[in-house]
């Protein structure tokens, strides 16, 4: 299913019904660039993650063999992803990843996937610039930082190898963290502060800005209420211009708000996927590609983005 | 002089508004319950609320905790926010419908245990004074005992894989040779916790229990646990102290209180 941007009639030009009505008096979004592909604001792109580890949260050592790995590539991008991350180190903490261990995990799985897969995006969730460097010359489009620029130097990397970059939030953590206890006057603000202020540093580094995105970062750096604060006020993020990413697939604040275990969040998910959608998001990092693909594709069949596949009821 | 003291814990779950629709800690919340109902049993002057924060300072006795800091949809009070070990306390204290004079001291996370030692030694000596004070005074010589302390603090968070900080081997021993302390009124025992290592196991009491070994100086108390559980890898320790009057000696010391 494409839900590639439509023009609807009766709108203005570069803000959406869902802007227009939440209210947001911000910057309109613009085109995001990403690999060779240019993508249109109201193109909503999934990440489809890819993680070469042994033990991330959800599904553990899923794809932690390389065979298995690209075989789940080539399913994520029949099924409709736009983006494949890859991760060589598990959010959580755990048995450390040296630098070169975590190149050693994600390098030849790069190589690999862009030689089977010549267009799609390539993301490599990292933190360091050593890896960022490594995966930059394997083939990699965007460095996923999803640890808030622990590394200053990673924004110099993406922009030495024109790539992509995701500015997050996460309260300060360091990387493989988690929060304890944290609180925030004011959370949304923190985030604000945070994300545009890599944003603008990295600018300064060099990275192309039609090529940076910023991410709140569920459940980093944040309990549930935070993240459940987040989700409702994301137009404040959207509202800046940049193209924001979320990140909530199967995660805690989602098992906590519905008392769901590890493999029956997929309803949140797709809950929090498609408020995060009407407010604005463009990228959505995703376990579950399918369905993900059609929340999104609803939403913006809502928002008067795409047609409906098919119509006849009532009509024939 | 410090007539009786209670350890509580300090995880903002305490806030039962903060764990949703589950309580979560029922047993928790009524053992601190249980454990400040005696200590407001004498009918104190004032209650001195000692917890850990960020830098050691004395707060407004009108703040309260700022749920909000932690729910953003909860809202503010309307109230100056404490740091959340004082805000508990403070909570607690409200909680048990307290409406008396209260001290809110916050002792520093880094504070060396000789600091924290001579900052619970000063508060008792303030106690006492006011104590003094007031027992000149006619009209509040029959009000009740000067003063008692709530002290807030925690055990490591590193205790489990999933414990907020993830495992460190060493934190469950630590957690136990605390309750041990506490247990056997072994006021030395507190006293002489590495701050060092209590910093690496994410342990938040350790000055402020610290500050109470400072308080209650030389004595050996009479302890009831009320609760000692880890439930989310967090240790959390609900503890009644009795000062009592004896002065603990080598002699004394070698046969339990208890």
């Amino acid at each position: 299913m494409d839900d590639r941007a439509q023009a609807a009639p009766g709108r203005p030009p570069g803000k959406t019904q869902a802007e227009t009505q939440a209210g947001t008096q911000g910057r309109t979004q613009a085109p995001l660039r990403l690999g060779r592909t240019e993508f249109a604001p109201g193109r909503l792109l999934v990440m489809a993650i890819v993680n070469r580890t042994p033990d991330s949260f959800y599904r553990p050592g899923l794809t932690w063999d390389e065979g298995a790995a690209l075989e789940r590539v080539h399913t994520v991008v029949a099924e409709g992803a736009d983006i494949i991350d890859i991760g060589g180190v598990p959010a959580k903490p755990g048995a450390e990843v040296p630098v070169d261990e975590e190149i050693e995990r994600t390098v030849p799985f790069i190589e690999a996937v862009r030689a089977a897969h010549l267009d799609v995006i390539i993301s490599v969730d990292t933190w360091r610039n050593e890896v960022g460097r490594a995966v930059c010359e394997a083939g990699a489009d965007l460095l996923n930082d999803s640890w808030s620029g622990w590394d200053p130097k990673l924004a110099e990397v993406a922009a030495e190898y024109g790539a992509g970059l995701v500015c997050a939030h996460t309260g300060g953590q360091a990387p493989r963290t988690r929060p304890f206890r944290v609180s925030y006057t004011d959370v949304m603000a923190d985030i604000l502060d945070r994300t545009l202020e890599l944003a603008a540093r990295a600018v300064q580094a060099g990275v192309d800005p039609s090529r940076i995105l910023i991410d709140p970062a569920h459940d980093f750096g944040k309990n549930t209420w935070h993240s459940l604060e987040v989700s409702r006020r994301l137009g404040e993020m959207t509202a800046t211009g940049w193209p924001v990413l979320i990140s909530v697939s199967n995660k805690d604040f989602v098992g906590e708000t519905l008392g769901a275990g590890i493999e029956d969040r997929l309803a949140g998910t797709l809950a929090v996927t498609s408020v995060a959608a009407w407010l604005g998001a463009r990228v959505f990092r995703a376990h579950n590609i399918v369905q993900t693909r059609q929340a999104l594709a609803m939403v913006a069949a809502i928002k008067g983005d795409l047609q409906p596949v098919h119509t006849v009821r009532g009509l024939a | 002089m410090i007539s009786r003291a209670v350890l509580c814990p300090s995880p903002p779950l305490l806030a039962r508004e903060l764990t949703g629709r589950d309580p979560a800690v029922p047993g928790l919340r009524a053992a601190c319950t249980a454990a400040v109902a005696w200590l407001l049993e004498p009918r104190p002057q004032r209650v001195i609320v000692v917890g850990p924060a960020p830098a050691t300072d004395d707060w407004d006795p009108a703040g309260r905790l700022d749920l909000s800091a932690f729910a953003p949809a909860l809202g503010h009070a309307g109230k100056p926010g404490l740091p959340l070990s004082l805000g508990l306390g403070a909570m607690l204290l409200d909680q048990a419908g307290y409406t008396g004079t209260r001290v809110l001291q916050a002792v520093g996370e880094g504070e060396p245990a000789g600091q924290c030692a001579q900052l619970g030694a000063a508060l008792a000596a303030a106690g006492e004074s006011a104590g003094q004070c007031a027992q000149h005074g006619a009209a509040v010589a029959a009000a009740g005992e000067p003063a008692t302390m709530l002290v807030l603090g925690d055990g490591s968070a590193r205790r489990s894989e999933a414990a907020p900080g993830h495992l460190d081997e060493r934190a469950v021993p630590f957690d136990d040779e605390v309750v041990r302390a506490v247990r056997d009124g072994d006021l030395p025992a507190l006293a002489a916790l590495d701050p060092g290592l209590a910093r690496e196991l994410m342990v938040t009491g350790r000055p402020a229990w610290q500050v109470l070994c400072g308080a209650l100086g030389p004595r050996r108390p009479v302890t009831e646990v009320l609760y000692a559980d880890a439930p989310f890898g967090v240790a959390y320790l609900v503890a009644r102290v009795d000062p009592g009057s004896r002065v603990a000696s080598s002699a004394q010391r070698k046969f339990s209180p208890k």
